[in-house]
């Protein structure tokens, strides 16, 4: 329904355009501006584009939980908080299991370089 | 920006650079001071750095002087201490021999340039992290600047409690860190479970306290300048407070300060074992691994929660800057570290899966 180009291929072209033909034309002071701008874009663009994690996490609190509640991540910090899940070592490994997908999926969509950096798929695939 | 404190240039108020060279006058004892060159320096998320050139007619400061005028910024962050208060710190430092510009005058009347300031002589040199951990022409001399960075820790720590000129500095263990970042997570509107699982670590296993020393609280790459290889300051002294004397060394070797070169794991420059060297001959204290790796983990907990502080000063303080709003984003980057340092098992298990 939406009119094409889509928004992420038009946010990958702004981004070349940006990184190959404008940057070279800025002052030195102004180049981290730019690759700020560039960053900004790159997120956007994946987030644009990004399998729906967050509902996968939900997904899986609800199966922590055994329940199905809207706000079950601020129960989850709570728990953590107040060390509720640490009196089963089978919790507690599920609990560090969401922990883990939590982190590397924001980070696939925030900077997967950095992912990659510490030994991290940068993207999805068919590993844990 | 839209507001500073001085002009940008030469031509900016007249009236506001008078009444500064009054100031430096009266202040350092000189007839009268003529200020030429006014720019604003580079740096400085919260903190204004101003390069001052000035000339001191008569008095201990007689002649062209180079100096460094630091006021607040538009916006601060909670736990900053004010411009009179570090400069107190300072001069502390400077007289402990740690490597630091000169601070020469501090001046809390706001009728001068409306808010409070001080002024330190400039050094030459440059902080900038990803220079510094990057440039292949310090390769040769990187340990040998580990070392020293570890030697002036370890002479900043000889300055303790109790401290009349330094009594208005805050006393932090893990306790109230601890607190504070809770304090900080209850009022943020997204939960962050990686960050209370961490805390709760933290809680259930803080060491023994040490007895209390100055921390810096932000000493790291980025807060130091180099001339070359050669140190010629530390910088930004404003998160300054009592703490653990390990504190600081698990700042330098967080992850978030290594600027590109994740494995050099102290502050992106060097292996930890010239670091670790230089304060231990300076301090005559062995470090402790599980001490050092302790205060590592509440490092990124409290990168992380400036980070967020940062992208708030946009989120709630209406500041429209890119560089502080995406700030907050790099919270996750510390939640990872805090992963791979809390559960390697874990990490291991994931890596390349």
């Amino acid at each position: 329904m939406r009119d094409l180009p889509a928004s992420r291929d038009l946010l990958a072209l702004a981004r070349e355009l940006l990184l190959d033909e404008l940057l070279p034309l800025l002052p030195p002071e102004r180049e981290r501006d730019a690759r700020l701008i560039a960053t900004s874009m790159a997120i956007a663009a994946r987030e644009t584009g990004a399998m729906d994690w967050p509902a996968e996490i939900i997904a899986l609190l609800n199966c922590f939980y055994g329940e199905t509640n809207s706000d079950l991540l601020r129960r989850f910090a709570a728990d953590l908080r107040n060390g509720a899940l640490e009196t089963s070592p089978s919790r507690e490994q599920a609990a560090r299991a969401i922990l883990w997908k939590l982190t590397i999926e924001k980070l696939r969509e925030g900077n997967p370089h950095f992912l990659a950096a510490n030994g991290f798929r940068s993207v999805a695939g068919k590993g844990k | 920006m839209a507001v500073t404190a001085l002009p940008r240039s030469e031509t900016g108020p007249a009236d506001r650079q008078r009444a500064l060279a009054r100031s430096l006058a009266e202040a350092s004892g000189a007839g009268a001071v003529e200020i030429g060159r006014i720019a604003l320096l580079p740096g400085g998320a919260i903190q204004e750095n101003w390069g001052i050139d000035a000339d001191f007619d008569g008095g201990p400061l007689s002649g062209p002087q180079r100096l460094v005028l630091r006021c607040d910024g538009l916006t601060g962050v909670p736990s900053s201490l004010g411009r009179i208060e570090e400069f107190a710190v300072l001069q502390a430092a400077f007289a402990a021999g740690v490597t630091l510009p000169e601070p020469l005058f501090a001046c809390a009347d706001p009728g001068v340039l409306g808010k409070p300031f001080f002024v330190m002589r400039r050094v030459g040199g440059s902080a900038a992290g990803r220079p510094i951990t990057l440039d292949s022409a310090l390769e040769p001399a990187r340990p040998a600047i580990a070392e020293r960075l570890g030697r002036e820790l370890a002479r900043l720590q000889t300055i303790r409690p109790p401290r009349a000129d330094l009594d208005f500095l805050p006393s932090i263990g893990p306790v109230e860190h601890i607190a504070q970042f809770r304090t900080y997570l209850d009022r943020h509107p997204n939960p962050r479970p990686v960050l209370e699982w961490a805390l709760r670590w933290a809680e259930t296993h803080a060491p023994e306290p040490l007895p209390s020393v100055l921390c810096h609280r932000d000493f790291r790459t980025g807060n130091y300048m180099l001339d070359g290889a050669k140190l010629t300051a530390i910088l930004d002294w404003e998160f300054a407070g009592w703490g653990d004397p390990d504190e600081d060394i698990g700042w330098l070797c967080c992850k978030g300060w290594r600027f590109g070169r994740l494995d050099r794991e102290a502050g992106g420059i060097a292996e930890r074992a010239p670091f670790y060297r230089g304060y231990e001959s300076e301090s005559g204290r062995r470090l402790d691994p599980e001490r050092v790796k302790f205060w590592e983990v509440m490092a990124n907990l409290r990168w992380a929660v400036i980070a967020m502080q940062q992208s708030d000063r946009f989120l709630l303080g209406g500041a429209r800057s890119l560089s502080t709003a995406i700030t907050g984003r790099r919270a996750t980057e510390c939640e990872l570290e805090l992963l791979m340092l809390l559960d390697p098992a874990g990490a291991a298990e994931r890596a390349h899966a």
